[in-house]
């Protein structure tokens, strides 16, 4: 059952466990099946994290958890001298874009929502198939593992925007931007979200695979 | 793998849930705990929604504006709309949960807004921050209500806050104007409400709080008067002008004071009145008012001018109350008539009657109902004759027609009526004093003032003073006159002549040539009598002069005096005439002549020389005849000069051209008044021109 949406990975992929080789997934020296501790880095080595999908799940749902307020709550207060006003993510970008400057409004939108959503997607979607057999090939999922580790870290790019208004503008009573409880919030979201994906074991994308031929060899 | 298969059939399923489970779990199972706790909390502490009414929105914004209580936020507006039929707004506002059980029935909401007053600017933060809505409420917690009224301005009296709550009741000319404050000694002891009308519009009620430490202050003697604006009286002391303070000056206030000792505390709610100035709340307290005045109307057929609010209502002569207010009716069901007649309002004090016990409204409208069946009846009459004022009196009428005093549903009882007793008195007195005060009396003290001036002038001449002295010049002359040595000596000299004669004549006998001599003797008595009656005359010369002086005292006429000073001139040009000094000498030469020479005469012994002495004696005697005979018109010389002086000062007694001169002096005077008279016309009829010059 070969896939037919991943022309280019017809060939079998032999995995490391297959060839009795343990690598470290810290210092990626690999070392013989059995070796418990890195003799390079002193990081304990696992063939297999056998937690890794409970700790992918577990921090998926805190981000998720965390999300909410996040969206809820104001992110940033702006006192001005004649009124304070505070603005949600959200409520912020549609304002923005409601005096012009689209490309803005779509960069935080594009930041602050589209990624986390596509994050939490494509985190759950990585959990759920290795357990459950999917049609996109390894390689793509591969690809779309590192894709999500790469990109976690500029949603940071919201908090850090806060951190820089509420430090740059404090005029005391003339105008003051202070963060709201929604950055924090959304900074754990952010947080959760990429331990979730560091907790993924992207070898078990492999594994399954093996599982699925060796199904098919049954067969 | 495949292998394990019974491998794990056999290990027991809830061994592997709890082995297997990470203890990363943790984390989300803390986050979902946190997060419905905060959820739960925040939805606890979450307090009621109220909904408060208001006229107008005045900038209120949902989300945005606040409830605040003692300055401090307590809530926020989450919605505003309308009130069904749009006729009111509706703020719906989350209150916080400590503070929304004491909003019951007893709070009030109103909206703070910038706002300018002569007391002072308030919400000015408001201009820059929006306006909020600032509430109060008691310290009892009560039911809340489904909707509470607000209003756009900050109430009188917060629920909660102590203090006397009082009302005041202002008749005509009062100003008092909302939230002006209650002065003591300069010190704001409360503060006025709002002003409202009484229901029947002849008054002004506005509550009032007396703050609480100054409770004390207030007892039901205590007066209150208006101290907006300022006084100006001119006094004894000079010119005053007094005035509270700017502040009341421009938004009006009220002071109060106690002028008399022992009054009793006073409960909520009392009705005090507002006097306009201090006098007359001090003479209120002695003919006080401490019930309820009993309000009666009176309509009068005939609409006579002079009537005025707070003109007194009298009975037998004693005050009772007064008018409270006037107005015209027109009523053709009730009159028969479209005329317009005068409806008057009486406030009647019940306390004035003397009522036995209890002085109340109801017992003063008893004991009037009583009255009128037996013939009491209202009736207008002067006041004053001065100011032509009406007042009303009610007067028994002893075969008026039958009327009672009834009141008709919500109205007024009506009082009946009598002929008015207003006279023409008033018309006549006034065109008495019209004409009094158009007598020129000031022209007449004018020339009054002229005419002692100019006697004044007149009377301290120096002729006149000088007068007197002339005269006693003159007396003084005479006397000398008369008691010169030579005048004296006459009858010495007389004497001695005629004892020379005796002796010659017994000379004579015995030479017996008395024949002769009888013929001397003749001609010697002639000049003796002569000379009699020559002084004869000088007593009455003496008592014309007399009179003439006592004429010239008791006359201090200017001519008269000039002519006085001619006369006493002329006579004293008379009296020391060398002629008339000369008069007694040559008199006296004479006798000694005489008296020569008969001594020649005894002594010579010649006889033959008798004759011819007898003739030279003769001779002598009339000389002295002669010149006795001179005397005589000497005398009637000043005789008439003094007559003529009489009748000269007679004459000027009369006063005629006296009277000339000062008839021509008023004349001029009243010239000069008659000038001033149109100038005060002309002013009259143009007062401009006092200003303009023309």
């Amino acid at each position: 059952m070969v896939s037919m949406v991943s022309p280019g990975t017809p060939q079998k992929v032999v995995t490391a466990r297959d060839m009795g080789i343990v690598a470290c997934r810290l210092c990626t020296k690999a070392w013989p099946m059995g070796t418990e501790v890195c003799g390079r880095c002193g990081h304990a080595i696992q063939s297999r994290d056998p937690m890794s999908l409970q700790r992918v799940w577990a921090y998926w749902l805190v981000g998720l958890i965390c999300y909410i307020p996040a969206n809820t709550y104001p992110m940033l207060r702006t006192e001005t001298l004649f009124q304070s006003d505070e603005s949600t993510i959200i409520a912020g970008a549609v304002e923005i874009a409601h005096y012009g400057n689209y490309g803005i409004a779509a960069i935080i939108l594009f930041a602050s929502v589209v990624i986390p959503l596509s994050k939490f997607w494509a985190v759950a979607y990585l959990a759920v198939s290795v357990k459950n057999p999917m049609r996109v090939s390894n390689h793509r999922r591969q690809l779309l593992y590192e894709i999500v580790e790469y990109i976690g870290r500029w949603s940071m790019i919201d908090i850090f925007v806060v951190a820089i208004l509420s430090a740059l503008v404090q005029l005391k009573t003339l105008a003051s931007i202070n963060p709201g409880p929604a950055s924090i919030f959304f900074a754990l979201s952010v947080i959760f979200t990429m331990l979730s994906a560091q907790s993924f074991d992207s070898r078990m994308i492999w594994d399954a695979q093996a599982k699925k031929e060796d199904a098919s060899q049954d067969d | 793998m495949t292998e394990d298969l019974p491998e794990v059939s056999v290990s027991p399923a809830r061994k592997i849930f709890f082995s297997g489970a990470s203890l990363v779990w943790v984390l989300p199972l803390l986050a979902l705990a946190v997060a419905l706790y905060v959820a739960w909390q925040s939805y606890n502490a979450r307090g009621p929604l109220i909904q408060v009414e208001f006229e107008k929105g005045a900038g209120i914004k949902s989300g945005e504006t606040e409830l605040r209580y003692r300055d401090v936020t307590v809530g926020t507006v989450e919605k505003v709309g309308f009130t069904e039929g749009l006729g009111r707004v509706t703020a719906s506002i989350r209150v916080d949960k400590e503070v929304a059980p004491y909003v019951d029935s007893g709070a009030v909401f109103w909206i703070v807004q910038p706002e300018v007053t002569a007391q002072g600017i308030t919400g000015l933060s408001t201009v820059l921050s929006g306006v909020y809505i600032e509430g109060s409420w008691d310290d009892v917690s009560g039911p809340s209500l489904e909707r509470y009224h607000g209003s756009s301005e900050a109430p009188l009296i917060r629920p909660g806050q102590e203090g006397l709550e009082i009302a005041f009741r202002t008749v005509a000319n009062g100003q008092l104007t909302d939230n002006a404050p209650i002065l003591f000694k300069g010190i704001e002891v409360g503060r006025l409400g709002r002003a409202r009308i009484s229901p029947r519009g002849s008054f002004a009620i506005v509550e009032a709080l007396i703050y609480e430490e100054h409770r004390d202050l207030i007892n039901d003697s205590t007066r209150f008067w208006d101290t907006a604006g300022f006084s100006v009286s001119i006094g004894p002391s000079g010119a005053e002008i007094d005035f509270s303070s700017i502040a009341t000056l421009v938004g009006g206030g009220v002071t109060f004071d106690t002028f008399v000792s022992g009054g009793n505390r006073v409960a909520d709610g009392t009705v005090f009145e507002v006097f306009p100035d201090k006098e007359t709340a001090r003479s209120s307290v002695f003919n006080s008012s401490e019930v309820e005045p009993l309000d009666v109307s009176v309509i009068f057929d005939e609409n006579i001018s002079g009537l005025a609010v707070g003109a007194p209502v009298e009975l037998s002569g004693l005050k009772i109350g007064e008018v409270e207010a006037l107005s015209g009716v027109v009523d053709y069901n009730q009159f028969g008539d479209s005329r317009v007649r005068l409806n008057v309002n009486l406030s009647i004090q019940p306390a004035r009657l003397g009522l036995p016990g209890d002085v109340t409204a109801e017992n003063a409208l008893a004991f009037l109902q009583n009255s009128v069946a037996s013939g009491l009846r209202a009736r207008l009459a002067s006041a004053s004759l001065l100011t032509g004022g009406l007042k009303v009196e009610l007067v028994m009428v002893p075969d008026a027609p039958a009327a009672r005093l009834t009141a008709v549903g919500d109205e007024l009882p009506v009082m009946p009526t009598t002929k008015n007793e207003t006279s023409d008195a008033t018309a006549t007195v006034e065109g008495v004093f019209t004409r009094i005060n158009n007598l020129p009396i000031e022209e007449l003290l004018n020339a009054a003032i002229a005419f002692l001036d100019s006697a004044d002038a007149f009377v301290s001449n120096e002729d006149l003073v000088e007068a007197p002295t002339d005269v006693r010049v003159l007396l003084s002359e005479l006397q000398g006159l008369f008691t010169s040595d030579d005048v004296r000596n006459i009858p010495v000299s007389l004497n001695a002549t005629l004892m020379q004669v005796e002796e010659l004549v017994s000379q004579l006998e015995q030479e017996r040539i008395a024949a002769k001599l009888s013929g001397v003797l003749d001609s010697a008595a002639q000049a003796a009598t002569a000379v009699e009656t020559s002084v004869e005359g000088v007593p009455a010369l003496l008592a014309q002069i007399e009179a003439v002086a006592a004429k010239a005292e008791t006359l201090e006429l200017n001519e008269l005096v000039t002519e006085l000073t001619n006369l006493t001139r002329s006579a004293e040009a008379v009296v020391g005439a060398d002629d008339a000094v000369a008069l007694p000498g040559s008199l006296k030469r004479a006798l000694d002549e005489v008296n020569y020479t008969l001594q020649e005469l005894r002594e010579g012994g010649a006889i033959d020389n008798v004759n011819q002495a007898l003739a030279s004696a003769r001779n002598a005697a009339d000389s002295i005849a002669v010149s006795s005979r001179d005397l005589p018109r000497i005398v009637e010389r000043l005789t008439a000069l003094f007559a003529q002086a009489g009748r000269t000062i007679e004459g000027y007694n009369r006063g005629d051209e006296l009277s000339r001169s000062a008839q021509a002096t008023m004349r001029d005077i009243q010239k000069a008044a008659d000038a001033l008279a149109s100038l005060a016309r002309t002013i009259e009829r143009n007062p401009n021109s006092l200003l303009l010059g023309r």
